[in-house]
């Protein structure tokens, strides 16, 4: 006779289970692998050298043999009037970017989705998409140009309504509306795509049900297109907020000047200058990682308060 | 009269026409069931009706009053679609009010309504969920919830149940048949499942390539097929079709076909017919199966037994084409595997034109 089975058996090992699903879906991993090594060599490795921040760096002495200082470097960049006026720049000009940038592309999806004429839709939308593909510095060329108090189209209209040209881009109560507007201008148009996707995504059986139910084209869009990419707007916003604090500083550096650093300059322009012009990479580094710090708190934040009332989140 | 009236209903896609001519009288209070292969035009006919697709010509009819230009949400209809269309946003109250909110009725009266439809649908418990946290019955119910609170003049059903597991239609036909009793509004149901069709119709339209190609209660349509096609499409599973040629005498004319013959019901087409062209319909449940060579019996080869409990079904072959028989199991499991043949009384034979798949005139049966 032979002896009784086991017939409860052992459960794989979680190294086993680990093994076997890498064995039977290694290709998926592959796939993944350049993205991870990109993770890895560019945002990964660079963190060693964060703690710059808290040494008195010297590029003869590296990373490793230069002394720590502790917290000098954040003492001097809250001590410094013109960093804490680039966190105030930084935070006006990203909050009106976002009151003001983020509801745009949304509302063009919107727009485009009600268009029915499929040639005027295409046009419109290849119109609305192609600053996206212009270069930053043709952008702020353009820009230039616009606002030019001689021969700028903008001066041109106001003088043509009889009024004094305006000296746009050396008044720094204009810096702020000119930035803003030329981001909305370049971007809506190729971030509406993300929302044209989702309202793709919008089963037509709803729209019908409600069209039998009585719904009108503008009730239609409010309470069912708008709520139903609702996840994907959260979803944006969360990213969104996690990049506030980083303001398009190309765009910045190439429109703004000493007249108006009062309203323009941003804690990536003041990185910039401190650290790359005046070669003071320890305390750049430090405000590098204060609005790191400052976007990763942002982000969680978002994020816990989207998953607890919208159910929608990043992870 | 909340009836609807089709009358010579068209539907084209610009050259392409895929409804052709449809005549059809609902009548009030009806529960009439459009089923088809896919593609026939059935759905195209209901979103019609539903003021979802223009209606290419002819006339259609609500409560006596034209529709063809009638917006939707002026006909008086209320839809459930297949995939339930429900708002995966609002909870299960807010889907049914969706509605009545859109036509400006009072709050009071909209929580009423739906308080009273999610009684009548066993939702009381569910109000306040929403449809990604309710099962495919459940979602399904507030479906059908959330036409039944607008109070319509007509229902119109579109696949609800196809999405749904066996079980779980068979429970849901029963419910909506016991609906339609309560509330007993004009319902048109589209679906390609016979076996709902069946069930539920008091009629059932049948209809192939964009055309009725027949109109009756579900025991005429099954009892007498106006053609091949009706014929082959009602039943589970369906007719048995054998082309044959009528080679009997003036009286008793006899079906032969892959060698063998079969006695044919005296119809008056197949009087001195020698020779005609015809299709030999025999459904599987009027095969008596013979596990010996009879006078009369016709031979086949068993493929294969299906058992399905209280009966099996017996895959045969007859001459190398499929025919099946359906057969009581109780004391003859042992002996399915030995039979050889069947037979099969003359009257209960359907008889079509070869050419036309019509069936032979003197063939009506009553259930």
């Amino acid at each position: 006779m032979s002896a009784p089975r086991d017939i409860t058996g052992d459960a794989p090992s979680k190294v086993a289970r680990i093994t076997e699903h890498l064995r039977n879906e290694w290709q998926l991993y592959v796939m993944l692998l350049p993205t991870i090594i990109w993770f890895i060599v560019f945002l990964y490795k660079p963190m060693y050298g964060l703690q710059i921040a808290f040494k008195d760096y010297s590029i003869f002495r590296g990373v490793a043999n230069s002394p720590w200082v502790g917290l000098e470097h954040f003492h001097t960049l809250f001590g410094s009037d013109q960093f804490l006026r680039a966190i105030k720049n930084t935070i006006i000009i990203s909050f009106l970017s976002l009151c003001f940038g983020f509801p745009m592309p949304i509302i063009l999806a919107l727009m485009f989705n009600e268009i029915t004429h499929q040639l005027f839709k295409k046009t419109a939308q290849t119109i609305v998409y192609l600053p996206h593909f212009i270069s930053t510095v043709i952008i702020a060329g353009i820009v230039m140009t616009a606002f030019s108090p001689s021969a700028g189209i903008v001066n041109t209209f106001i003088q043509w309504l009889g009024f004094e040209p305006i000296y746009f881009l050396i008044k720094p109560e204009w810096f702020r509306p000119i930035f803003i507007g030329s981001g909305i201008w370049q971007e809506a148009g190729f971030s509406s795509i993300v929302f044209l996707a989702a309202i793709a995504g919008v089963s037509p059986s709803l729209y019908e049900s409600a069209v039998v139910d009585g719904a009108s084209r503008w009730q239609m869009m409010w309470k069912i297109t708008l709520p139903s990419i609702l996840p994907t707007i959260i979803i944006m916003l969360i990213i969104r907020i996690g990049n506030l604090l980083e303001v398009g500083f190309e765009l910045i550096i190439l429109l703004y000047q000493p007249s108006t650093y009062e309203t323009g300059d941003v804690i990536n322009t003041l990185i910039y200058r401190q650290g790359l012009q005046g070669a003071q990479y320890d305390l750049a580094a430090a405000a590098g990682l204060f609005n790191a710090v400052v976007a990763f708190v942002l982000v969680m934040t978002a994020n816990t308060i989207s998953k607890r009332y919208s159910r929608t989140s990043l992870w | 009269m909340s009836g609807v009236q089709l009358n010579g209903i068209i539907k084209a896609y610009g050259a392409v026409q895929v409804v052709h001519g449809i005549d059809l009288e609902v009548n009030e209070k009806e529960f009439v069931v459009l089923v088809g292969p896919s593609g026939c035009g059935k759905s195209t006919t209901l979103r019609m009706i539903a003021g979802l697709e223009e209606i290419s010509g002819g006339e259609l009819t609500i409560d006596e009053r034209v529709m063809n230009r009638v917006s939707p949400k002026d006909r008086d209809v209320a839809m459930v679609f297949q995939n339930y269309a429900l708002y995966p946003h609002l909870n299960v109250a807010d889907n049914m009010a969706f509605g009545l909110r859109i036509r400006k009725e009072s709050k009071a009266d909209i929580d009423a309504a739906v308080k009273e439809v999610a009684g009548i649908l066993g939702l009381e418990d569910y109000l306040e969920r929403r449809p990604a946290d309710l099962s495919g019955g459940q979602r399904q119910r507030v479906a059908m919830g959330r036409a039944i609170v607008r109070r319509p003049k007509v229902f119109l059903f579109d696949e609800p149940l196809s999405n749904l597991d066996a079980k779980l239609r068979t429970q849901m036909r029963a419910e909506i048949k016991r609906l339609h009793k309560r509330l007993g509004v004009t319902s048109i149901y589209v679906t390609h499942d016979q076996v709902e069709a069946m069930t539920l119709a008091d009629r059932i339209v049948v209809m192939n390539d964009g055309r009725i190609e027949q109109v009756g209660t579900p025991m005429e349509l099954f009892l007498n097929p106006a053609n091949s096609f009706v014929a082959g499409f009602l039943g589970a599973p369906p007719m048995n079709q054998v082309k044959a040629v009528i080679t009997g005498g003036d009286t008793s004319p006899v079906a032969s076909f892959k060698g063998q013959k079969l006695k044919l019901p005296a119809l008056a087409g197949l009087q001195n017919a020698e020779g005609r062209e015809v299709i030999v319909g025999i459904r599987p449940e009027y095969a008596d199966v013979v596990t010996q060579p009879e006078d009369g019996s016709v031979s086949c080869e068993l493929d294969l037994v299906e058992t399905l409990g209280s009966e099996a079904l017996l895959h045969m072959s007859l001459g190398g084409d499929p025919f099946v028989i359906r057969t009581d199991t109780l004391g003859r499991m042992a002996d399915l595997d030995a039979v050889n043949g069947f037979t099969v009384k003359p009257d209960l034979i359907k008889v079509f034109d070869a050419d036309t798949g019509v069936a032979l005139s003197g063939q009506t049966r009553v259930a």
